[in-house]
């Protein structure tokens, strides 16, 4: 299985492909929404997370969650928000809009393991 | 938008932001008003915050050794291997922490967040007008000084 991490920021990505390394998983990057549908499109049978920014150019957060939640191919994968994006008000609209997590920057290394797992279905390990 | 309850929500972020992703301590040591917002160290960060009503801007600036210790930190690389391209992504991405968690702390609905701004260079001066001027909160790092400039 692989973590799929779409954020514009390399260094989100580079920190979650080494918390992805150290819980034995490969990290696939892509440094935007439509980068990351495209991933997606080739590697959607290995992808079992996808950890998503929130604030990207082009396609937001948001509109690739939908995206993702709305295709039959992709919708079983579990997303997580990664994003500084705080508000309630956003956290409900991630959830509504399919989000099962939803993790706020900054976060620290163990507290993303944590979430993963949880995420994955692999929480309390 | 209350202006001491966005200081109080920065510093706070600030140091969680540094605690929490760089393992860095650090030291509020002081807050002054400057006319401007002037970015004029070695490395910049800037996030614009704009609303229906409302807008502001959120700076962070440094020398470039605590910028590359910090980002050095985060990403679990030695400072030394770091790539321009890993600073400058650093600098904007520690930009839209702060910015974006004081927003949380703070409170701030219906404001959006601007892409960052990074600037990485020895010798520049980059000057935003504003109506206000800007407060600059200075933190110590490693005995340098890692300064947040907020401007509403």
């Amino acid at each position: 299985m692989k973590l799929l991490s779409i954020d514009d920021s390399r260094t989100i990505r580079r920190v979650i492909s080494g918390v992805g390394a150290m819980l034995g998983f490969e990290v696939l990057e892509a440094e935007n929404g439509m980068v990351g549908l495209q991933v997606l499109e080739e590697s959607s049978h290995e992808v079992g997370l996808i950890l998503l920014d929130w604030n990207m150019p082009g396609l937001n957060g948001l509109e690739v969650l939908k995206k993702v939640k709305a295709d039959e191919r992709f919708m079983h994968i579990p997303v997580m928000m990664v994003t500084t994006e705080g508000e309630k008000d956003n956290i409900i609209r991630a959830i509504q809009a399919g989000a099962c997590h939803y993790m706020t920057k900054p976060f620290s290394q163990e507290e993303m393991a944590g979430r993963i797992m949880e995420a994955i279905g692999m929480g309390g390990m | 938008m209350d202006k001491e309850i966005l200081i109080s929500a920065l510093q706070a972020t600030v140091t969680e932001v540094m605690g929490t992703m760089a393992w860095a301590e650090v030291g509020f040591a002081g807050q002054e008003h400057s006319n401007s917002l002037t970015l004029n160290q070695e490395v910049g960060g800037l996030i614009r915050l704009r609303g229906e009503s409302e807008e502001g801007l959120v700076g962070i600036a440094c020398n470039k050794r605590i910028a590359s210790e910090l980002v050095s930190r985060i990403v679990g690389l030695p400072a030394e291997e770091l790539l321009p391209e890993d600073l400058i992504d650093g600098v904007a991405e520690l930009a839209n922490m702060i910015c974006g968690g004081m927003k949380t702390k703070a409170e701030m609905k219906q404001l959006e967040l601007s892409p960052p701004v990074a600037i990485v260079g020895s010798d520049y001066t980059a000057e935003w007008k504003t109506i206000g001027g800007a407060e600059v909160l200075t933190f110590l790092l490693e005995g340098e000084n890692f300064q947040v400039h907020l401007s509403l």
